[in-house]
């Protein structure tokens, strides 16, 4: 795509999303759209290690689980204002999770898969087992930092609270694209040992991308819970949310800033729609299942090289575009 | 002068296979040295011993005045300690360009943010992409390249790194001869530039030819050491290579 037609787009886009909120017909379709940036957010911030070193994390929901539990108990039981204790927590899971990243990236491929559902798992059960604190299973009720506010005003302010979390991991992921630390990252991906002898310091490359992703991930965690005021251990540390961002990101495309995004817009919307339609159950974690399969079989690229290889065939090469405009351009001339 | 590498009775086994045996060598600073030996007599797995891919089970590894047998490889590279590999190993999915910039040297935090295509080290990888002959395939996928670009490639991006002493695992290996005359000209060059090589190669002509020192590696551990022709007529040597 040229330039000029690639930022026309990317205007259109950010003003349709800026101007969502305003031509939503309902208090439902707003809230899908809330949920739908929130899992942008989710899935941009898992691109961070995923996309760009191939570390495949099912459990980012263990960042997410407790930056919400975090925010949720610094303003329930410590009453802290909502911005610092949102703040605060996210720091320190991004914190937690780089500790736990110099043991997890030590393990490569499938191994770090299971290390990372194991993780959630742990996460979820110390948040279940440790009731007097959280709640246990029957969840942590969350006071609105916003009680003026009716609920649809209060969708409006979070969808534009999580869209500035998404520009912001968007921005994140452009700045490191294009730098060394992106650079000795994308190496990473495609052969570690090659990169460590060349002298990247893979371990800590990793273990910074691990803890800036989980970052991310822990603030949209605790924007969820100031956001949907109940907090239930089952979701927030789910195997789902997990897979959901895995599957976002592959579907849209890992190696592209927008990919993620991409996918939360379809993924998103689909999984809420189904809910709807079908009701709770362990179908949707099986859909998700089958699906990533499925992405990864055919299209292991996502669906932005896709499109863009399709568009290549239709369109005829720039050269002969650019002669057709100046032989028009001459005639009008002469007309 | 540059520093010097010494290994003091390096050894790694493999399960039951003693694959490098109290390896003591010394590699001669600013020479181009060979290290010759059968096949699975330990060459490569002593090369992953001195620059960190793999721990050693005893012995040490020395560089100038410092021990780095502990040291990641990363660091070690950081020492000026640069190698490639048996199996040539490069960057598929990135570009030849992207392939050079990915050598790092300095690991500040503003360094690390600043835009990997900064303009000196475009032009530093530029030179070395001449220097080995490839820089028109400059924004071709690594994997797009033949086995012998690829070769140097990997050879380029090494010296992006800037090192002092660097290791080849069978620059040789599986590349047409006009391609190994080029490779020979250019460790020539470069190790009068004042670089020093160790060089593990099967091809006798180009070991011979080439290297200032030999050592010869039987089952994990030298058995001899010193110039070709010395080498060459050693009879633990022929021993080793014919058997007899
Ligand atoms: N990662 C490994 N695991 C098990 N055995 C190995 C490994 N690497 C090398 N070996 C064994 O160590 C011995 C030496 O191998 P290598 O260092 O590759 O020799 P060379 O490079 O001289 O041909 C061989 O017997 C080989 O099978
Ligand atoms: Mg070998």
């Amino acid at each position: 795509m040229r330039s000029g037609s690639r930022y026309g787009l990317l205007a259109l886009g950010a003003a349709l999303v800026i101007a969502y909120p305003w031509l939503a017909p309902n208090t439902y379709l707003l809230y899908a759209g809330v949920l739908t940036v929130m899992y942008a957010v989710l899935a941009t911030s898992w691109n961070l290690l995923g996309g760009f070193t191939g570390y495949v994390s099912l459990g980012h929901s263990a960042f997410f689980g407790l930056g919400a539990y975090g925010t949720g108990l610094l303003v329930t039981k410590a009453d802290w204002p909502w911005i610092p204790a949102l703040l605060v927590s996210a720091l320190v899971v991004a914190v937690f999770a780089g500790l736990v990243g110099v043991a997890a990236v030590r393990v490569r491929g499938a191994s770090f898969v299971i290390v990372s559902i194991a993780l959630v798992s742990m996460m979820n059960l110390l948040v279940q087992g440790w009731r007097s604190l959280t709640g246990g299973s029957t969840g942590l009720r969350v006071p609105t930092p916003f009680r003026e506010l009716n609920r649809g005003e209060s969708h409006l302010v979070f969808f534009y609270l999580f869209l500035v979390l998404l520009v912001l991991a968007l921005l994140t992921w452009w700045v490191i694209s294009r730098s060394r630390f992106g650079s000795g990252l994308k190496a990473i991906r495609e052969d570690e040992d090659k990169a460590e002898s060349l002298g990247v310091p893979t371990t800590a490359f990793k273990v910074v991308a691990y803890g800036l992703s989980a970052l991310f991930v822990a603030l949209a965690g605790g924007l969820y819970a100031l956001w949907f005021r109940s907090l239930d251990p089952i979701f927030v540390f789910s195997i789902l949310v997990g897979s959901y961002m895995v599957l976002m990101s592959l579907l849209g495309g890992v190696r592209h800033l927008f990919g993620p995004l991409l996918g939360a817009l379809i993924v998103a919307p689909a999984g809420e729609y189904f809910l709807v339609a079908l009701g709770e159950s362990q179908i949707h974690l099986t859909a998700t299942g089958v699906l990533l399969v499925l992405v990864v079989m055919f299209m292991p690229e996502g669906i932005i090289p896709a499109v863009a290889k399709l568009v290549r065939r239709f369109r005829p090469p720039e050269a002969s575009i650019r002669e057709e405009t100046a032989e028009q351009r001459s005639k009008e001339a002469v007309a | 002068m540059t520093s010097s590498l010494r290994t003091e009775g390096l050894t790694k086994s493999f399960g039951g296979v003693t694959a490098v045996d109290g390896a003591s060598i010394e590699v001669l600073p600013g020479k181009i040295n060979g290290l010759i030996g059968p096949n699975g007599s330990g060459k490569t797995t002593f090369f992953n011993l001195v620059t960190g891919m793999i721990r050693a089970d005893s012995g040490r590894v020395l560089y100038g005045d410092r021990e780095i047998t502990r040291y990641s490889p990363h660091r070690i590279a950081h020492a000026g300690l640069g190698r490639t590999f048996q199996l040539c190993r490069i960057f598929p999915r990135m570009t030849v360009m992207e392939n050079m910039l990915v050598a790092v040297r300095r690991t500040r935090l503003r360094e690390l943010l600043a835009g990997s295509h900064d303009k000196a080290e475009v032009e530093r990888a530029r030179h070395w992409l001449r220097r080995v002959g490839i820089d028109h395939l400059e924004s071709a996928e690594g994997r797009n390249l033949s086995y012998g670009q690829q070769k140097l490639l990997e050879l380029a991006a090494v010296f992006m790194g800037d090192p002092e002493l660097v290791l080849l695992d069978e620059p040789a290996g599986g590349v047409n001869p006009a391609l190994i005359e080029r490779i020979v000209t250019l460790v020539r060059t470069l190790n009068e530039e004042g670089r020093t090589f160790l060089v593990v190669e099967h091809n006798m002509d180009m070991v011979m030819g080439m290297c200032d020192h030999v050592i010869v590696f039987d089952r994990g551990a030298p058995i001899a050491a010193g110039t070709p022709e010395v080498v060459r007529n050693d009879p633990r040597v022929l021993e080793a290579y014919l058997g007899v």
